[in-house]
């Protein structure tokens, strides 16, 4: 009884810790999930706290329930928008990327460390997958805006990758159970029967899940209770069944996320909290599973495998999984540099000692340097990557500060309060000037603490707090009015955006005629956002690029799905050739390397 | 640069209280140089802001259009007294402006001169030596001195 209260203590402490700890870490700059590591490293045997924890199956049950979560919480966050934007590239990374970056890393272990083929190439597969939450992570916290579409790709992948990984990953263990015979058909059948009935029982507990939500009727607290039931419920009655559990989950929150659902606020929020205990829960886990002592031994190959995988393995799987979407070169190359590992790597590293497979500790450890070199590498470096390959946009209005309420699910309404930004179209245009759009009603107004009505207001006031009543579909139009315009983060645009601006709503002849456009005729009567829309498709999403002539068009605004503002590049020989050249020499410069390469050059002369 | 501009097209001081007026003063100086009408070369500018305003960030504005009975393309640049509100991309007053008109038929030429301004007044140190001279030939050599070092 004690024994277990003082298990209980730790834990919680260890919990306790992670939190603060992660607080600190958000002022420093540091990656997140790099300090639950060291925490679980502090509280581990080699450590100060001096726990020696090696329980595998404990272990493998907590990986397996917080990886289900955490792909569950990850499909929850990826909108319809996104999915339409970005399904093809993304699946292509995720399926033929997976499985170019375990086969060139099991490639670069063979040859430099001679391990066998076969347990390469499990190797591989091990570290193959990137992690949804450091991704998220590493584009979200360092207010690095991306093209659109390249921000979505990148999300899908991470997402849906693990199912990749982890199915590799378990072919090749039971691979080497059963001693390398030949089974290469049933690998295939059983990757078609895994994914297979992944994708068809996660789209059947998603639909099912949202059903029962708006059909029963519960107490308000139990409806995330009944998600998390029926998450569990479909994750290991699709693994019993062979499918993949994993795979069903990232579904499942993809089809429950884009229903209209009853208490989906309040689930989505519990969701989040459970994601960040599922993260929290892994790191320190493997923080304490990790014994550095024996690491000492080993550093030189997991250090290998780690340079094999970010230099070389993923880059080359990025290249030829990207090939046929058009994605630009510094795009590839960012997207190669972004793919970080977490928690994935760590829970699939405790599969070979769990089938007991020779020298399984390796794995482990290989493992943990591969996710701690691209935590720290990575992750601490992607805004700095983004900004200096280009890829950066200027970055987004603010988001509006809002509060969303769970109206009843049969209304096709939501009630949303904001807090209004000073800088926003609400404070500078009068009240009556506003011109929302008309099926929004502005419920009511809170100024200081007091309930103002319409007629009252001249002039919304930052920190006001306004009631709206919207349809879904205009949410996006309305959060404009009320967090900073557009114009007040405009300072950030480089010429890379365009030399120019020209407005959305303008006509495309005019345009012609102000710049020799080769458009005669075929876009008479068009605004340019109409010709964008047309000539890049309906998913057309910022930093998305059309060349017309001697000029490129850049999506540089969108207000919703209409686009706002349009960048005017004006392309020459003589600027676009030395564009990277300039780029590197100005890397040189001015990067990490900068006083050293100077002196260099220095001497040269 | 030195096709485009001479040091009679350079206005050190401009007075201008708003868009408009620092538009139309551009205008009449810009039909002094060209010999074309004021309010042709003003009605082309104004055209060329309702589709966007040309004021691209940090103080910079370069108004431009085509012309049917130009000759070349001509330049211009004004250094303003104040500071005026010029609808901005960023909502900053513009001290500093650069007015290109081209020929009708110009192409390509419109174009690569309007990249070659857009380029120069990018670069943050040599706006703030524009910022920082009074006088026209200042001005004047530090607009077509800077491009020919970029150039090397």
């Amino acid at each position: 009884m004690t024994a277990g209260l003082v298990g209980l203590l730790v834990a919680s402490l260890l919990l306790f810790a992670s939190i603060l700890a992660g607080l600190l870490s958000a002022r420093l700059g540091a990656p997140l999930l790099l300090t639950f590591l060291g925490l679980g490293m502090l509280a581990g045997e080699d450590g100060p706290g001096g726990i020696a924890y090696d329980n595998l199956d404990l272990s493998f049950l907590i990986g397996n329930c917080a990886l289900a979560i955490i792909l569950f919480d990850g499909g929850l966050r990826t909108p319809l928008a996104t999915l339409q934007a970005a399904w093809a590239p993304a699946l292509s990374l995720a399926t033929l990327g997976v499985l170019i970056t375990a086969g060139v890393t099991a490639a670069g272990a063979h040859w430099l460390f001679h391990l066998d083929p076969l347990h390469a190439f499990l190797m591989g597969a091990i570290v193959a997958a990137t992690d949804a939450p450091a991704v998220f992570m590493a584009l979200g916290h360092t207010g690095v805006t991306l093209r659109d579409r390249l921000r979505a790709t990148l999300e899908v992948e991470s997402g849906s990758n693990d199912p990749m990984g982890i199915f590799l990953t378990m072919a090749c263990v039971a691979l080497i159970q059963a001693s390398g015979q030949a089974v290469g058909w049933g690998v295939a059948a059983d990757f078609v029967r895994q994914m297979g009935l992944g994708l068809l029982l996660g789209w059947f507990g998603g639909m099912g899940l949202a059903w029962l939500t708006n059909r029963l009727e519960l107490a308000a607290g139990l409806y995330p209770i009944l998600t998390l039931a029926v998450c569990l419920l479909t994750f290991s009655g699709t693994a019993l069944l062979g499918g993949s559990g994993y795979l069903a989950m990232y579904v499942a929150g993809i089809v429950y996320g884009s229903r209209r659902v009853r208490a989906k606020t309040m689930t989505c929020r519990f969701f989040d909290g459970l994601m960040w205990l599922s993260q929290i829960t892994m790191f320190l886990l493997l923080g304490l599973l990790v014994s550095p002592h024996q690491l000492a031994g080993q550093a030189f190959l997991a250090l290998g495998i780690a340079v094999i995988l970010i230099f070389v393995a993923r880059p080359v799987a990025v290249a030829l999984a990207l090939a046929p979407f058009g994605f630009s070169m510094p795009e590839q190359l960012f997207a190669a540099w972004v793919g970080l590992r977490g928690a994935v790597p760590i829970f699939l590293a405790l599969l070979p000692a769990m089938a007991g497979i020779d020298e399984s500790r390796t794995y482990f450890n290989v493992a943990f340097v591969v996710v701690l070199v691209s935590l720290v590498l990575q992750g601490w470096t992607a805004a700095w990557v983004a900004r200096r390959l280009g890829v950066a946009l200027a970055p987004n209005p603010e988001a509006a500060d809002k509060l969303e309420f769970d109206m009843l699910h049969q209304i096709d309404r939501d009630l949303v309060a904001y807090t209004v930004k000073p800088h926003s179209r609400a404070t500078d245009f009068a009240f009556a000037e506003l011109a929302v759009p008309d099926r929004v009603r502005v419920v009511t107004v809170i100024r200081d603490g007091a309930v103002l009505s319409s007629p009252e207001i001249d002039r919304l006031r930052a920190d006001d707090v306004v009631l709206v009543l919207t349809p879904p579909a205009l949410s996006l139009v309305v959060d404009r009015f009320f967090s900073r315009r557009f114009k007040s983060t405009a300072a950030h645009l480089r010429r890379e955006h365009g030399d120019f601006f020209v407005d959305g709503a303008s006509s495309v002849e005019s345009l012609v005629r102000a710049y020799d456009l080769p458009l005669e005729g075929a876009a008479s009567g068009l605004t340019v956002n109409g010709l964008l829309k047309g000539r890049i498709g309906s998913t057309v999403g910022r930093g998305d690029r059309l060349r017309v002539g001697p000029v490129e068009l850049i999506v540089i605004d969108m207000i919703g799905r209409d686009i706002k503002e349009v960048g005017v590049r004006l392309c020459f020989e003589d600027d676009q050739p030395t564009d990277w050249r300039r780029r590197l020499r100005s890397f040189l410069a001015h990067g990490p390397l900068g006083p050293f390469v100077g002196r260099l050059l220095d001497r040269g002369r | 640069m030195i096709e485009l501009i001479t040091p009679a097209s350079i206005i050190a001081n401009l007075r201008a209280s708003n868009k408009k007026q620092a538009l139309q003063e551009l205008a009449r100086k810009a039909s002094e140089l060209t010999g074309q009408h004021e309010r042709m070369i003003f009605d082309v500018l104004l055209e060329r802001e309702r589709l966007g305003t040309t004021g691209v960030g940090q103080g910079i504005a370069i108004p431009h259009g085509k012309l049917a009975n130009l000759d070349r393309v001509y330049g211009l640049f004004a250094r303003l007294e104040r500071p005026i509100d010029f609808d901005a991309i960023d909502e900053q007053p513009v001290d500093l402006m650069f007015l290109l008109l081209a020929p009708e038929q110009a192409g390509a030429d419109h174009l690569k001169a309007l990249a070659r301004v857009s380029r120069l007044l990018r670069d943050h140190a040599v706006c703030e030596k524009l910022r920082g001279s009074t006088s026209a030939d200042a001005l004047y050599a530090l607009l077509t001195q800077t491009e020919a070092s970029h150039a090397a």
